[in-house]
């Protein structure tokens, strides 16, 4: 049973749909998105992942980005936030998840 | 900030080379930035180099595209690409002038044959005494208005053929375009999947 194979099938599509739904109930930086996603092993995802993936999102205009000073001497973070484009792209891809599980609900037969 | 750390740091920074200044700046300053956090939170150095892996491999996340499309380089794609053009330029070297000459000459022949036929029907009826219409003719057919039928059908024939040969042509030549941008995605499409 190759189970990891299929979760990490998995979560390559969902990555991308949990980080935009992040920065768009607040803005946030990087460190924060993976200690989030550290809390659901599905999802776990290490720098190598999740910054070339917001780095592609800004690229395609979904997201915005600036720095900004933070508190307690920590040097400047760079904080994510959401562009209109952005949640047109998360309505769409809110509209399919809900037709998958639906899907996948009605083929169980529960 | 500790030596080992900023080491990698440059590491990222050489291998983002085929990026733009600016970009490569922004991003080696976002990893410092999640260095800086790991650490404040009470990660050791070497447990954050390990955490973020090979220098090599991080870049080549940010690369991504760019990398694979210039260096990748497998065995597989390789042979592809000797399958690929031993095939083309074989079939090509019979294909590719056969079809170029035959298409229009049989577009011209189709052109010309039909005339001819009604070169001859003309010379006939008003009895110009054309010169040389005499030898126009099918042979077995006799009387010029049964040669000129016989002349409109081999020339619509003949048109047919030739247009076939340039369609042809042109399937072939669309056909060889779309397996060579197959067997050239073929080996960035690979190494994209391992990622």
């Amino acid at each position: 049973m190759n189970i990891d194979d299929w979760k990490s099938q998995i979560k390559r599509g969902t990555l991308e749909f949990c980080i935009l739904l992040m920065i768009k109930q607040r803005p946030t930086y990087g460190y924060d998105i993976i200690s989030t996603l550290e809390k659901y092993p599905i999802l776990a995802a290490k720098e190598n992942t999740i910054y070339p993936l917001l780095r592609r999102l800004l690229k395609e205009d979904y997201v915005s980005s600036s720095w900004q000073e933070s508190a307690g001497g920590l040097p400047p973070r760079k904080y994510y936030s959401i562009t209109d484009k952005g949640l047109a792209y998360i309505a769409a891809m809110t509209e399919e998840w809900n037709n998958l599980l639906c899907a996948v609900d009605e083929i169980k037969g529960e | 900030m500790e030596k080992t750390l900023n080491s990698y740091l440059e590491k990222i920074e050489r291998h983002l080379k085929p990026l733009p200044i600016s970009e490569r700046v922004d991003i080696v300053k976002e990893i410092q930035s999640q260095i800086f956090e790991l650490q404040s939170n009470g990660k050791k150095p070497e447990e954050i180099i390990e955490r973020l892996g090979n220098p090599k491999e991080l870049a080549r996340a940010y690369l991504g595209d760019l990398i694979a499309k210039d260096t990748s380089f497998t065995w597989a794609k390789v042979l592809a690409m000797f399958a690929y053009y031993s095939l083309a330029s074989l079939s090509g070297l019979i294909i590719i002038p056969t079809l170029a000459i035959c298409a229009p000459v049989f577009i011209l022949c189709g052109i010309v044959v039909p005339i001819f036929g009604a070169i001859k029907l003309i010379d006939h009826l008003l009895n110009l005494g054309i010169p040389f219409a005499q030898h126009i003719g099918v042979s077995g057919i006799n009387g010029p208005v049964s040669i000129f039928i016989c002349c409109i059908v081999i020339g619509v024939v003949l048109f047919l053929i030739g247009c076939g040969c340039w369609k042809l042509l042109i399937y072939y030549m669309n056909g060889m375009s779309k397996i060579r941008l197959y067997v050239n995605s073929w080996g960035r499409d690979k190494t994209q999947n391992k990622r």
